[in-house]
């Protein structure tokens, strides 16, 4: 009893900070969850299962259980770097699960993305990023002097992106002013100041050939190894998507979408037979240069599995008119895929 | 990206050297067949195609989507002076001109290096005078001119501490029209305490400044811009600002709602376009916000067919909406751009 008490003590004021400050927490073994939340058990190969609500969690050895907090929650996201007086305050919140999937999307974001806890901030961060990224490459349109029919088309896009990508849904969505906790003119006036530091703190380095396709540092094993899980998670769910999406009356891009879902096999076959980061041949070590190739390789496959939830998202609002356009970018993707997994299998520079 | 309708399987782009010749760079696309995704060639200096493969890969570290498709094959007609190094932007343009990610006609000839070409930064150019070449519409990269790849598309560098912005504006004269562009570049504006409220307006007007224009154009500039700030509510006193001009001649005003909106996206307090901002009105009253009509709606509007590219953004004002010609949008969307009719500036 009192081994019980004290197990669960720990949790305690981070349990209290779930739908507020935290969206997921990992529970210890044997711990209920709070009120009003609800559990997922992630097993080690990455199946997710949900309890039923305020029941002690049984997790087997080996398994994480998760209690999130369905919120809501709301938070201002700025869709565009150079403009960060404007905000979109979008609240948005964890849907009832889907009767009809056999695994819920934010399920499988749990599983595959997050480790431990997932704060609002991480997450607020993760969907703007996803927001910049389809702005950016024209899935999703927000231009200056927005019409009313465009605005109504991005919110559409919107929701169906973030319930793909992280299966959220999206209540409310407004275009605020954040002049009030932003102001652009301090932070370039900040940034000015720092290049001027910098500038007398280093002479410009040359660039050396290591700086050219990796400008900034990072730890190849962590990175990888969270690609990797990436990967093997959610292609086999990104091929379910793709067969659900849309069933295309026209032979021909019934055809594309066939050769798409065996190429995306093969992918998936591919990842599931990847050798290890630090292994040239069994028994044979690799040069640190050449795991931070891998991994950026991998890094930018999951650039890929961006691309591809967010394809998804416009594909189930896409008519049969607007699918020879989606499969060419399907087929970038894909091709985008095929090459990184191509270079992170490698254990050399291309030709 | 998506929906361009014709890439070019080879682009040329010059490079014109200090010394009056020139370089010859030639990028071609060809299917990748598990090749490197760029192959360079310089006559006898291998050390130089592996520089401006570094070059070329690093500048397409700022593109937001990458294809893994093709194979682009960048040569040199011949190989560079020692240590010139001009030549650098002339392939990355060829390089995204033969992709189709810039309009084949964007740059014919450019000139100009960099030493963060993956940040977009262009650093300066190597020919001794700007002048020598302004004529043949040379490129040039450096702070007089392009200071950062996104400037193509009128998009500042995100991590700049001045924020400049550039948009365009439709130019017609007779059958020839063209588009002209105006840049906004902002400086925080370090406030001395206790300005009195009284004479903001004026201050306002202190602080902008359009070298190059003579008093009336100036004037113009200045009032155009006080008004639409003050519509804004939030930008009075915070900044200090300098416009340019595209070297075209030009008469009328109906350059300012193109000038209004580049200064509402330097101060980031508006919506970025993926692609450029091509603006055409005026107003008599930007205090208000209102946009009023502008003369030429049918040259205009062929010139915008003709020149419209991917992700731009057409504002028009409002009246035009029932005059303009059959198929207008539906074309623009083909072509990948979009057009909207505004009464006012504003978010939405």
């Amino acid at each position: 009893m009192m081994l019980g008490f004290l197990k669960r003590a720990p949790s305690a004021p981070d349990a209290c900070e779930l739908g507020r400050s935290l969206v997921a927490l990992a529970l210890p073994v044997g711990a209920a969850p709070p009120a009003s939340c609800q559990a997922v058990v992630v097993a080690q190969d990455g199946r997710t299962r949900r309890l039923q609500a305020a029941r002690r969690i049984e997790a087997r050895a080996g398994e994480t259980a998760y209690a999130f907090h369905p919120g809501p929650y709301t938070a201002d996201l700025v869709p565009f770097e150079t403009a960060p007086e404007i905000g979109l305050r979008t609240s948005f919140a964890i849907d009832a699960p889907d009767p009809q999937a056999s695994q819920q999307r934010f399920d499988l974001y749990l599983a595959a993305e997050v480790a431990g806890r997932l704060e609002l901030g991480a997450l607020a961060a993760a969907i703007e990023g996803a927001l910049r990224h389809e702005l950016a490459t024209g899935g999703l349109e927000l231009p200056p002097c927005t019409t009313l029919d465009e605005w109504n088309a991005f919110r559409q896009g919107l929701n169906q992106l973030l319930y793909m990508r992280f299966g959220l849904t999206v209540d409310d969505c407004l275009p605020v002013d954040l002049g009030d906790v932003r102001d652009y003119a301090q932070e370039l006036a900040a940034r000015a100041a720092r290049q001027e530091q910098a500038a007398l703190a280093a002479a410009p380095l040359e660039p050396s050939p290591m700086a050219v396709s990796n400008p900034e540092r990072f730890d190849p094993a962590a990175e990888d190894a969270r690609a990797m899980r990436r990967l093997f998670l959610e292609l086999p769910c990104l091929m379910c998507g793709l067969r659900l999406a849309a069933m295309p009356a026209a032979p021909q891009q019934f055809q594309r979408q066939q050769a798409l879902l065996q190429r995306l096999d093969l992918v998936s076959v591919a990842v599931n037979a990847m050798p290890a980061l630090e292994l040239a041949a069994p028994g044979q070590a690799l040069a640190p240069e050449a795991r931070l190739r891998r991994a950026r390789h991998s890094r930018r496959a999951c650039v890929s599995l961006d691309e591809a939830w967010a394809l998804l998202a416009r594909l189930r609002q896409a008519g049969e008119a607007g699918l020879p356009l989606l499969y060419d970018e399907a087929e970038r993707i894909v091709a985008n895929l095929e090459a990184d997994c191509e270079g992170r299998r490698r254990t050399g520079e291309e030709s | 990206m998506n929906n361009i309708p014709t890439r070019p399987q080879t682009v040329q782009c010059r490079c014109p050297l200090a010394d009056g010749a020139e370089l010859v760079l030639t990028a071609t696309r060809r299917a990748r067949a598990g090749r490197a995704e760029v192959k360079c060639s310089v006559p006898d200096d291998p050390r130089l195609a592996e520089r401006m493969q570094q070059v070329v890969r690093l500048a397409r570290l700022t593109e937001p989507s990458f294809d893994s498709r093709d194979q682009v094959v960048l040569s040199i007609d011949r190989r560079p002076p020692l240590a010139e190094r001009g030549w650098e932007l002339a392939a990355v343009l060829a390089d995204r001109m033969v992709r189709g990610l810039l309009r084949p006609g964007a740059a014919g000839a450019a000139n100009g290096w960099s030493d963060e070409w993956e940040r977009g930064r262009v650093g300066g150019h190597t020919l001794a005078s700007a002048a020598s070449c302004s004529q043949g519409g040379t490129l040039l990269g450096g702070p007089a001119g392009l200071a950062h790849l996104g400037l193509l598309s009128g998009h500042g560098d995100p991590a700049a501490a001045v924020s400049a912005v550039r948009a365009w504006f439709p130019l017609h004269s007779g059958e020839a029209g063209s588009l002209g562009w105006v840049e906004v570049s902002v400086h925080p504006l370090a406030r001395a305490a206790g300005q009195a409220g009284q004479d903001d307006a004026l201050e306002e007007e202190q602080t902008i400044a359009a070298p190059g224009q003579d008093a009336a154009r100036q004037l113009a500039v200045r009032q155009a811009l006080c008004g639409a700030r003050h519509f804004d509510g939030r930008a009075t006193g915070r900044w200090r600002t300098a416009v340019r001009f595209s070297p075209h001649a030009m008469v009328g005003r109906s350059w300012e709602l193109a000038l209004v909106m580049a200064d509402r996206l330097a101060r980031g307090r508006d919506f970025v376009p993926r692609g450029r901002l091509i603006a055409s009105g005026c107003s008599d009253a930007w205090h208000a916000g209102r946009v009023d009509p502008v003369d030429g709606v049918h040259p205009k509007c062929a010139l915008l067919l003709r020149e419209a590219a991917a992700g731009d953004r057409i504002l028009l004002p409002r009246t035009w909406e029932g005059q303009l010609p059959d198929g207008f949008a539906e074309q623009l969307r083909a072509q990948g751009a979009s057009v909207a009719c505004v009464e006012r500036i504003g978010l939405i």
